[in-house]
């Protein structure tokens, strides 16, 4: 066979590859929205109607008016809001600590944060429970948010960690030279060249807490301080389950962070896979 | 990076490093050390958090390895694991090598065989419920369609089928992660090293394994080690898609602590099982780490 011919070929079977695989990702995200836009009777149609007729709007009305999605996407996002300036505040300070010096235990604080990743979440969960009980954090928005910092600090000090490895060190030193504490060094000089960093760890703190569902289902009772995932699974508990409304409201809350992610992809990949491509 | 020696010096055995780690140091004490002390702690009672503290000691911890319900528990999970696993590297090392490539539409395929990463892992479970319905789901309509089965199934509601459907969408949901850092890895290896492999007359094949393969080997380990935890650890799918069952098919460890403390209220037992996972973690971590350093 000709090597043109090879070629040819070899790049065929990639697409017919991709396409296959791709469209076993598609298929179950077009099913989600085209069930959003679904009355009752299309839902329940014994042959699958891929594309609605007529196209009711009637789920997303019902989002925001008697599911009262509206509030539980704000909590969402105070939540995961709060949770990312704490974490990208916190790694930012201990990256840069971690790079510039050399200090007795600073490879055990590494190898610390690395660990918490093998404590499983569901163990963490009885003594969240139990000591944000006694404090009478329950139920309230900043003890979640907390929460969710708690559980995000130490990978997002791990990705920092490796972005802030990126930086000579001869800035820090012009810096001191000129006079410049070591807080000013960081905040005015390598701080601002750590904003694709920071992109990437915003990007990753707010992906888990909008996301997150066991922490916030355990440790909020509450109608008025819900998140939108604990809402949305808690629709499926109900007598009748209404997949369209259910659908919708899936769709709904994955549009931020399909957003979100189109616009940070660079920075965000980048951040998530430096420390592991380089060490 | 090296740095050069000079600009090193000023910065040797410098104590302002601990006051900028202190915050995130303090933050994880509080936040991750203490509630996990205290873990441990109540782990040596009988309680129920509220009017109940019956010291028991180590029981817990002994008892857990000829209760059934935990050891069979913890081999579902490792059975889990190692399928998920398994299928994240599988797609994630075919596409990185697919996507590894210029060629029209990458970007596209790239963002499309991102999108199952930025879903929430509920609304993915909710979703293939959905999909899966035994009635109404368009899995059993597309599959009567084309005349692989003749009438509709219950995936999740049986106990045979329950355990590979919940893993195929753990797959699902999971490879992203995979493909990216095994992708961004890829892009790190010179090309240099590919021109010397094809001079040298490697087939694809061995450029694959002979340059590929070992400049990856960072990456792998890595995401090895981590894909493997948090897949062990893995709760919410699951616990939406079947709540562990039927009967305790798809009963995953994490789901058995689960409704050890909220169900039943034994917290102590849930919190002993909490730690045992956090030891098999921690194991699991070492035992890849060994392996992987000595090839």
């Amino acid at each position: 066979m000709s090597k043109s011919r090879k070629a040819a070929l070899l790049s065929i079977l990639r697409y017919v590859i991709l396409i296959g695989l791709g469209s076993m990702v598609v298929m179950p995200i077009l099913w989600m929205v085209s069930t959003a836009f679904k009355g009752e009777a299309q839902t329940y149609s014994p042959k699958p109607v891929w594309i609605p007729d007529p196209i009711s709007l009637d789920s997303f009305k019902k989002f925001f008016g008697i599911y009262n999605f509206g509030r539980m996407t704000i909590n969402s996002f105070v939540t995961c809001v709060g949770a990312m300036i704490i974490c990208v505040a916190f790694s930012c300070l201990a990256s840069y600590g971690v790079t510039r010096f050399r200090f007795k235990g600073r490879k055990t604080f590494m190898n610390f944060l690395l660990m918490t990743q093998m404590f499983p979440s569901v163990m963490l969960v009885v003594p969240f429970y139990a000591v944000l009980t006694k404090l009478h954090l329950t139920n309230s928005l900043f003890g979640l948010t907390i929460v969710y910092a708690a559980t995000n600090i130490a990978f997002s000090t791990w990705m920092m960690t490796s972005y802030f490895d990126t930086i000579p060190i001869d800035l820090d030193e012009a810096a001191r030279i000129d006079g410049a504490t070591h807080f000013q060094a960081f905040w005015k000089v390598i701080l601002p060249l750590t904003i694709p960093g920071i992109a990437a760890v915003a990007i990753y703190v707010l992906l888990n807490g909008w996301n997150e569902y066991m922490y916030s289902s355990v440790l909020i009772n509450k109608d008025a301080y819900k998140t939108l995932t604990v809402g949305i699974v808690a629709l499926n508990s109900q007598n009748q389950v209404h997949w369209n409304d259910m659908m919708a409201a899936s769709s709904f809350s994955c549009l931020p962070l399909i957003i979100l992610f189109l616009f940070g992809q660079k920075y965000f990949i980048a951040g998530m896979t430096g420390g592991a491509v380089k060490s | 990076m090296a740095r050069p020696a000079a600009a090193r010096k000023g910065i040797l055995n410098n104590h302002v490093g601990y006051g900028f780690i202190s915050p995130a140091a303090l933050a994880m004490i509080i936040l991750i050390i203490y509630p996990m002390l205290y873990g441990f702690y109540i782990s040596f009672f009988n309680t129920n958090l509220v009017n109940k503290w019956k010291f028991v000691g180590f029981k817990y911890y002994l008892q857990a390895f000829s209760e059934p319900d935990f050891y069979q528990s913890i081999l579902r999970t490792f059975i889990f694991m190692l399928f998920v696993v398994a299928g994240h590297f599988f797609l994630g090392f075919l596409l990185s090598s697919l996507l590894n490539k210029k060629f029209f539409g990458r970007s596209f395929f790239r963002v499309i065989f991102t999108l199952p990463w930025l879903f929430p892992e509920s609304v993915i479970a909710l979703l293939f419920t959905w999909i899966m319905n035994p009635m109404y789901g368009v899995l059993n309509a597309i599959l009567k369609s084309v005349g692989i089965i003749s009438s509709n199934i219950g995936w999740l509601g049986d106990g045979k089928r329950a355990f590979p459907a919940v893993i195929f969408v753990c797959i699902w949901k999971g490879y992203p992660l995979v493909m990216t850092m095994l992708l961004s890895g890829m892009q790190s290896i010179s090309a240099d090293l590919y021109e010397a492999a094809e001079l040298d007359g490697a087939s694809k094949w061995q450029q694959f394994l002979h340059v590929t393969i070992p400049g990856l080997r960072p990456v792998i380990n890595t995401t090895l080690i981590l894909d493997s935890v948090w897949w062990f650890k893995q709760y919410t799918l699951v616990y939406t898609m079947t709540g562990g069952g039927p009967g305790k098919a798809t009963d995953l460890i994490s789901l058995s602590i689960y409704g050890t403390a909220f169900n039943d209220f034994r917290f102590g037992k849930a919190a002993a099982w909490g730690i045992i996972v956090f030891i098999i973690c921690y194991l699991i971590s070492k035992i890849y780490r060994g392996v992987l350093k000595d090839e």
